[in-house]
């Protein structure tokens, strides 16, 4: 509860009789207001800054002798976080924590500008490592929010310059990711922090695939792996946060699948030797089941409809039914375990990917023959019908059947 | 002495690892400046011909871009068992010529075991590779120069002077002028 709430719905509480004014203020007590969350603007402010002061120095840099240039981006460095530590002393940790992270920054740039002074070339991606491992260690040391976003980010560059440039895969890299911030997000646990390093995992997963020149779909094994960790996470929202990326990545995939895959052209490059690939994603099954039921969520395992290797049929028209019946069975039970748990947003989340799912399905296949009035109507109908029979079925339970409240 | 704790560190903790993380980093960039040093020091260092590059581009921003000889090699250098593939890694392997430069002897998709005397290996990517040759890219395609000084360096051939450290990193540590009388290749 909110003081806001309070404030603007308690005085009407008094004047009813329903609470006496002490009571009114045990309430307030009772929740503090909190310091207000900045959140991002910390992080936001400390990159526009840091992108001016390079934007400054960079246009006279050439000018400056070598010395004045090394000792120009230390002592930035050492300032931004000696003014860190000065005003998280003082109690300020949004600023403070800007000022760490933009010194952060600047330990990037500076291996990278101190790199271009010398005009050396390096072959391996040691630089950008060093720079990740103190993101890892600061977000530690701090035990920043923020400094984990950021260092999310930092591994992605790292990882992508040198799948990009290097032509090499950096397995420190994400080791550190999953690893070390994986680490802190499991003990701090926390939804935004979930969705943006779960999402900085799969872009890593998915340069490893690349690298390895194998088929695609195998970007579904490291994708579920990240997504089982989530099974095991006791932190019931920020698991489901977690674990929203890879369903997205798959969900994704499969819907591409359903649109494009009776070109057929490309179903070569998506089926990996069939028993290495299903025995890997079955054991991630089970370690996923296996939290799931430690957990006590054995209902989530409809999730894993979407892994349904559909991409073993034949390229053409049964690849993209194949594909339009794991999307379905997905969202059919995303719909179903909505209405059973009552919950609001699942259901709409669950009506959307349906909609989304019969839209694909429709111009896929009846596009060409249905007349366009029936077209619709038809799929008006379907939706009416689903809906008025998930009602009668959740009012059918008998409210003992009704899942626990979620567990902290 | 506090017990060690990361969730979360105790204030004088956090401040004590918070010196030792910026010390490491300063520290860091103290060692690139060195290694600097050190590649030029401790390396090989071989001359590279360029040859003009197209005058319309020649300064971006505050780097010359460099157009090596040995940037275009022909395909029959290639060592490989393989096709050679685009973006891949490989190691050139240079011989000197005559004419006080060197130029490339062979391509290897991995590291050779054993060189020829005289000769050195610089490593590079596959940028493009076709029928009769193969373009590749070492990382030294800029080079950064004082203001307004570069741009009277690129109509002409340039001997470029680069380091090349036994560890495997590289720096360009000279860069002259050509007379336009050496004669090409």
């Amino acid at each position: 509860m909110s003081q806001q709430f309070l404030d603007t719905e308690g005085p009407g509480w008094v004047e009813r009789g329903i609470i006496s004014t002490e009571q009114l203020q045990q309430l307030r007590a009772l929740y503090p207001a909190q310091p207000r969350a900045i959140g991002l603007l910390p992080l936001l402010g400390s990159i526009l800054v840091g992108l001016s002061a390079l934007s400054l120095v960079a246009a006279n840099w050439q000018d400056l002798p070598e010395a004045l240039r090394l000792a120009l981006l230390i002592g930035a460095l050492m300032a931004a976080y000696a003014g860190g530590e000065y005003f998280l002393a003082r109690g300020q940790r949004g600023l403070g924590i800007g000022l760490v992270s933009l010194g952060l920054l600047l330990f990037g740039a500076g291996i990278v500008l101190t790199s271009q002074l010398y005009q050396l070339i390096g072959y391996d991606v040691t630089g950008l490592l060093a720079w990740v491992v103190a993101g890892v260690v600061l977000t530690y040391v701090y035990q920043s929010r923020t400094l984990l976003l950021l260092t999310v980010f930092i591994g992605a560059l790292a990882q992508g310059y040198s799948a990009g440039s290097l032509s090499s895969y950096s397995y420190a890299t994400a080791a550190l990711t999953a690893g070390g911030l994986g680490y802190y997000w499991w003990r701090r646990p926390d939804g935004f922090c979930g969705v943006v390093l779960a999402t900085g995992l799969l872009w890593q997963s998915a340069l490893l695939i690349d690298f390895l020149h194998i088929k695609i779909t195998w970007f579904f094994v490291p994708a579920m792996l990240i997504y089982a960790v989530g099974d095991w996470q006791p932190d019931r929202p920020a698991a489901r946060a977690w674990q929203a990326p890879p369903l997205v990545a798959a969900f994704l995939f499969m819907l591409g699948l359903a649109m494009f895959g009776e070109a057929g052209s490309y179903t070569d490059r998506l089926r990996p030797q069939l028993v290495g690939f299903l025995g890997a994603l079955l054991l991630v099954l089970l370690v996923s089941v296996a939290g799931k039921r430690a957990r006590g969520r054995l209902a989530s395992t409809a999730d894993w409809l979407l892994l349904l290797p559909g991409y073993y049929f034949p390229g053409g028209l049964p690849l993209a039914v194949a594909a339009l019946v794991v999307l379905y069975a997905y969202s059919g039970s995303v719909l179903y375990r909505g209405f059973r748990e009552q919950a609001p947003e699942r259901v709409n989340l669950g009506t959307v990917l349906f909609v989304l799912t019969t839209m694909v399905a429709y111009f896929k296949l009846t596009w060409d023959f249905l007349n366009k009035s029936l077209f619709f109507l038809l799929g008006g109908l379907l939706l009416l019908g689903l809906s008025w029979y998930l009602r009668r079925q959740a009012r059918a339970l008998p409210p003992s059947d009704q899942p626990p409240t979620p567990q902290s | 002495m506090t017990t060690f704790s990361l969730f979360p560190p105790s204030p004088e903790q956090r401040r004590r690892r918070a010196v030792l993380a910026v010390a490491a980093q300063v520290l860091f960039v103290l060692l690139v400046a060195a290694a600097g040093y050190a590649v030029s020091h401790y390396g090989r260092t071989v001359a590279l011909r360029t040859s003009p590059v197209d005058p319309r581009d020649l300064l971006r921003g505050d780097y010359v871009s460099l157009n090596y000889d040995i940037s275009q090699v022909p395909r029959r250098l290639w060592r490989g068992e393989a096709e050679p593939r685009r973006r891949r890694p490989v190691y050139v392997e240079l011989q000197p010529t005559a004419a006080g430069y060197y130029a490339a002897a062979a391509v290897y998709p991995a590291e050779p075991a054993t060189l020829p005397t005289g000769h050195v290996v610089l490593r590079g990517w596959i940028s493009n590779a076709w029928r009769q040759g193969l373009q590749l890219r070492y990382g030294l395609e800029r080079y950064y120069v004082p203001e307004n000084t570069g741009l009277g360096l690129q109509r002409q051939p340039l001997l470029v002077r680069v380091s090349i450290a036994p560890w495997g990193q590289s720096r360009i540590t000279g860069i002259e002028k050509l007379p336009a009388a050496a004669s090409p290749r």
